[in-house]
């Protein structure tokens, strides 16, 4: 009898975590499309500022509370590098819409920045377009620069 | 109670729990690229420099009317590349059949990377060099060394600027 109950106690144990690892899996879906985002070059007196083409944020949030909140944010891993030279990653903007819950920022690559917030359910997808700027200069070493940015959705 | 039921209720609370009040988060990345090509970019004060005549004792080097030429050059060019402003003659100074050197006219400098120089038709003359990016000014003043030996006339030349940002 012992050996039947402590079978069944690990059957319904991997039954449950089964049921449960999916189902957290599955409560906040991220994509950002495309992947590689580039803004193209441009003379500083005709283009102060370089635009990205549109990028899609897609957000969904599930199996939350009406009252738990979510949130989305932007970290840079560091400044924009091309070879030995850099430009300051703060000189990197974004807008964003729609707005709320996205919301316009100023990419950072010590402290993760707000992008969207909001509070229960996100079910269907959120789809948010959102453009980078750069503020262009004379002052830039000529070359092809590069950062990873890590998108973040969280929820409680 | 049988300590194996006992067993089954405690996992069971357990693997609940944890569905409903683990935190989640979910990560994305994306790469961001900012593409600068190299770019230059000059701009001068005046198209014409203008040498009014002028007694050789009195003026042995005559200035260039309406003062120095002012020069603004923009620049972007890749990691450990200089960036260079070079001016040349297409040709000697002429008036008709009748020639004087380009190299009678030569001019001091003002302005970070300027450097003073004469005119030559064949060889380009720097006229300014950096070794970082930005916007650079300067002004050029340019003069003609005045001689009894020159005939008179109104001598020509073009002057070809060139700011190469590589």
């Amino acid at each position: 009898m012992r050996s039947l109950l402590s079978r069944l106690a690990g059957l319904a144990m991997a039954a449950l975590l089964a049921t449960a690892a999916p189902a957290h899996a599955q409560r906040l879906d991220l994509t950002i499309t495309p992947a590689s985002i580039t803004m193209p070059s441009g003379d500083p007196d005709v283009m102060p500022v370089l635009t990205s083409p549109p990028v899609t944020v897609s957000v969904r949030v599930r199996q939350i509370k009406k009252d738990e909140s979510w949130s989305l944010t932007v970290l840079a891993n560091g400044d924009l590098i091309a070879g030995l030279a850099s430009v300051d990653i703060s000189n990197v903007t974004w807008t964003a819409t729609p707005a709320p819950p996205f919301q316009n920022g100023t990419l950072s690559r010590t402290v993760a920045q707000p992008l969207a917030s909001g509070t229960g359910m996100q079910n269907p997808a959120l789809n948010a377009s959102v453009t980078f700027r750069l503020a262009n200069s004379w002052t830039y070493t000529a070359g092809t620069y590069t950062q990873t940015l890590v998108f973040t959705l969280s929820a409680p | 109670m049988p300590a194996g039921r006992f067993r089954i209720i405690t996992l069971c609370v357990w693997a609940l729990a944890a569905g409903v009040t683990a935190a989640g988060a979910q990560t994305a990345t994306a790469t961001l690229a900012a593409d600068v090509q190299p770019l230059g970019k000059l701009t001068l004060s005046a198209t014409s420099l203008t040498f009014p005549d002028a007694d050789p004792d009195l003026v042995p080097q005559v200035p260039a009317a309406g003062g120095p030429l002012t020069i603004t050059a923009k620049g972007r060019a890749h990691w450990g590349t200089v960036i260079t402003l070079t001016v040349q003659a297409d040709d000697d100074l002429r008036s008709g059949v009748t020639v004087i050197p380009a190299s009678t006219l030569s001019w001091t400098a003002s302005g970070t990377g300027f450097v003073d120089g004469t005119l030559n038709r064949t060889t380009a003359a720097v006229v300014a060099s950096w070794s970082s990016p930005g916007v650079h000014g300067g002004t050029q003043q340019w003069s003609f060394a005045n001689s009894w030996l020159q005939p008179a006339g109104t001598y020509t030349l073009t002057l070809l600027y060139t700011l190469t940002a590589p």
